[in-house]
C-alpha cells in the first residue's frame, strides 16, 4: 500500500481556551498540542475526564475554532465541519424525525444525491453494521446499540476521509460495547478509513488502535504515544493474551497518576 | 384518562348530560326566565331550524375563513420571526425588545385601529386574528430555535448540510414539537379574536350574529352562536392534536408494533 505513512492530520501547537465574563472561570482546555495522525490508522485518544481529548476531537471535525494554532487536512485549514471529517457522537445524535434509513441517508441527501441512489447507498451501508429490515424504524423505537450502529452508518454514508469518533460507546452497556468495538475493528480493517477515536477505556484503546495517545489534564495535553503491536484483525481471544495484557499494564501505570487526581478531586472539594 | 372500568365512553358523557338535564328542569318548572337563559330544548329547536335555513352555516362559514387566512398568516410569519430571532442572537437583540413591547396590548384593544385602517368587513378580522395567533407561534418557535440540541445541529454540519437543507431537514422539525402547540394555542386565540371582531367590525360571521340577535332580543339564537362557537373552537382543536400526532411521529414513546 502506498502513502501509509503520510500525515493526513497535522495539529500544530493548537490551544483552546473556553473564555468566560469571569476571568477566573476561563478554562484553558488544551495546552500547546502536536499531534500527527497518518492516513489509515486508527489513532486513539486516551485519557481522564478533563484532558480535553473530546475538545480535541471537536477542533478536528472544525465544531471549535483553535485560540492559538492550527490544525490542517491533507495541508488545508480546517475552518468550519466538513464532511470529509464526519463525526460519531456518544449520545448519537440521530434525528429522532428520520427513520433510521432517512438518517443513513442524509449526508448523500446534502450533496444532492438521487433517491434511488441513496436508497442502494443506505441498504448497503445498514447490512454492514446489521441493521436490514430496520430501515422503517425510528430511533426511538431500536435500542442503543442499534442507534449508534446507525449513527456508524450514517457517518460512513458520506464517504469521508476521517472518521471522527467521540466515545460512541460510553453510554452502552459492556456486552453490547464489546460486540460493538468488533464491528468497529472490522469496519475500520474493511474500510480502511482514517479513524480518530475517544475513549477513557483503556481496555477498549488497546483492542481498537494502532497508536494510542495518552493525555493529561488541566490543562490538557499530550504526554505520551503509544503504538499498539498487536496484529490485525483484532479478535476477542487477543484480549488475554500477554503482548495485550502488557500493553493495557502499561497504560495503566502511565495513567494512574491522573486518574488518583480525579478522585481525589471529588473527595477533596477545593 | 381511561374508559376501561365501567359505561365505556358514554361515562365521558354522563356529566354534561346531567347538566343539560338540570338545565331543562329549571327552565320547566319556572326557576329561571326562559328568555334571560332559554332551555335546552329550545336550543336545539333553533339550532336545527338555523342548520336546516342555511343561515348558521353561512355565519360559521364567514368566520372560518376569516380564521383561516388570519391564522395562516399569523402561522408563516411567527414561525419565520421565530427562527430567525432564535438563530441570530444578533437580530434578536435588536427586535426582541419591539416584540415583548408590542406582545402584552390585548388583540381586542386593537379592534379601533383595525376598523380605522381596514374598515367594515373581513380585513379587520384578519387583522385581528392575525394580532392574536402571531405571538403563541412566535414565542414558542423561539423557545424551539433557542433549545436546539447543538450536538444535531454539528452531526448535520459535518454530514455536509446547506443553510437550506439545515432549516428543511434538521431545525423545522427538531422545533415541531414545540412549535405546534403554539400553533395549536394561536388557532384557539385567533377563533377568539375572530368573534371578538365581528362583535364590532363585520357584518357577517358568528360574533355578528351574537350580536346582532342582541339587539333583537333573540337570546335563544345568542346561545346557538355561542354554542357553534364553542363546538367549532372543540373540533378545530381536536383537529390540531390529530394532526400533530401524524405529523410528529416520532414523539410518540413506546415501541410500536
Amino acid at each position: 500500500m502506498s502513502g501509509i505513512d503520510e500525515i493526513q492530520i497535522s495539529v500544530q501547537n493548537v490551544a483552546k481556551r473556553f473564555e468566560s465574563r469571569d476571568a477566573g472561570d476561563s478554562v484553558t482546555a488544551l495546552a500547546a498540542v502536536d499531534l500527527e495522525i497518518f492516513r489509515g490508522e486508527f489513532l486513539i485518544l486516551l485519557g481522564p475526564s478533563g484532558c480535553g481529548k473530546s475538545t480535541l476531537l471537536n477542533l478536528m471535525a472544525g465544531f471549535l475554532k483553535p485560540s492559538s494554532g492550527v490544525i490542517l487536512h491533507d495541508g488545508a485549514v480546517v475552518a468550519g465541519p466538513d464532511r470529509r471529517r464526519t463525526v460519531v457522537f456518544q449520545e448519537y445524535a440521530l434525528f429522532p424525525w428520520m427513520t433510521v434509513q432517512e438518517n443513513v441517508e442524509f449526508g448523500l441527501k446534502a450533496q444532492g444525491i438521487s433517491q434511488r441512489e441513496r436508497r442502494a447507498v443506505a441498504g448497503e451501508l445498514l447490512s454492514i453494521v446489521r441493521l436490514s429490515g430496520f430501515e422503517t424504524r425510528y430511533p426511538h423505537e431500536i435500542s442503543g446499540g442499534m442507534k449508534q450502529r446507525a449513527a456508524i452508518a450514517r457517518a460512513i454514508a458520506p464517504n469521508p476521509e476521517v472518521l471522527l469518533m467521540d466515545e460512541p460507546f460510553g453510554a452502552l452497556d459492556a456486552q453490547t460495547r464489546v460486540l460493538l468495538q468488533e464491528e468497529v475493528a472490522r469496519i475500520s480493517a474493511e474500510t480502511k478509513k482514517t479513524i480518530v477515536f475517544v475513549t477513557h477505556s483503556i481496555d477498549e484503546a488497546v483492542f481498537l488502535g494502532d497508536r494510542i495517545v495518552v493525555m493529561s489534564s488541566r490543562p490538557g495535553r499530550v504526554r505520551d504515544i503509544y503504538p499498539v503491536a498487536l496484529a490485525r484483525p483484532r479478535v476477542a481471544a487477543m484480549r488475554s493474551e500477554a503482548p495485550f495484557r502488557d500493553l493495557v499494564d502499561k497504560l495503566w501505570t502511565s495513567l494512574r497518576p491522573d486518574w488518583r487526581a480525579e478522585t481525589g478531586d471529588i473527595v477533596q472539594p477545593a | 384518562m381511561t374508559f376501561t372500568r365501567s359505561g365505556g365512553p358514554l361515562r365521558k358523557f354522563a356529566g354534561i348530560g346531567l347538566v343539560l338535564l338540570i338545565w331543562q328542569a329549571l327552565a320547566t318548572f319556572d326557576f329561571i326566565n326562559p328568555f334571560l337563559l332559554p332551555p335546552p330544548s329550545r336550543l336545539v329547536v333553533t339550532f336545527w331550524d338555523m342548520l336546516i335555513d342555511g343561515s348558521l352555516l353561512v355565519h360559521a362559514a364567514s368566520s372560518l375563513e376569516r380564521v383561516v387566512v388570519g391564522f395562516i398568516v399569523a402561522a408563516f410569519a411567527g414561525t419565520v420571526l421565530g427562527v430567525a430571532l432564535g438563530w441570530w442572537p444578533a437580530v434578536s437583540e435588536q427586535l426582541m425588545p419591539i416584540v415583548e413591547a408590542v406582545r402584552p396590548i390585548p388583540p381586542i384593544a386593537w379592534t379601533p385601529l383595525a376598523i380605522l385602517w381596514f374598515g367594515i368587513g373581513n380585513a379587520p378580522s384578519y387583522f385581528l386574528v392575525f394580532i392574536g395567533a402571531v405571538f403563541p407561534v412566535f414565542v414558542n418557535t423561539f423557545a424551539a430555535v433557542r433549545g436546539l440540541d447543538r450536538t444535531q445541529i454539528n452531526a448535520a454540519l459535518c454530514l455536509g448540510a446547506g443553510p437550506r437543507l439545515l432549516i428543511t431537514d434538521i431545525i423545522i422539525p427538531a422545533s415541531l414539537p414545540v412549535i405546534f402547540p403554539g400553533l395549536r394555542i394561536a388557532l384557539g386565540v385567533g377563533w377568539m379574536c375572530v368573534v371578538a371582531a365581528e362583535l364590532i367590525a363585520a357584518q357577517s360571521g358568528l360574533g355578528y350574529l351574537i350580536q346582532q340577535s342582541r339587539m333583537l332580543l333573540q337570546t335563544q339564537v345568542v346561545l346557538t352562536g355561542m354554542i357553534t362557537i364553542g363546538i367549532i373552537g372543540f373540533v378545530m382543536n381536536a383537529g390540531m392534536i390529530w394532526l400533530e400526532r401524524r405529523l410528529i411521529p416520532w414523539k410518540i414513546s413506546g415501541p410500536q408494533p
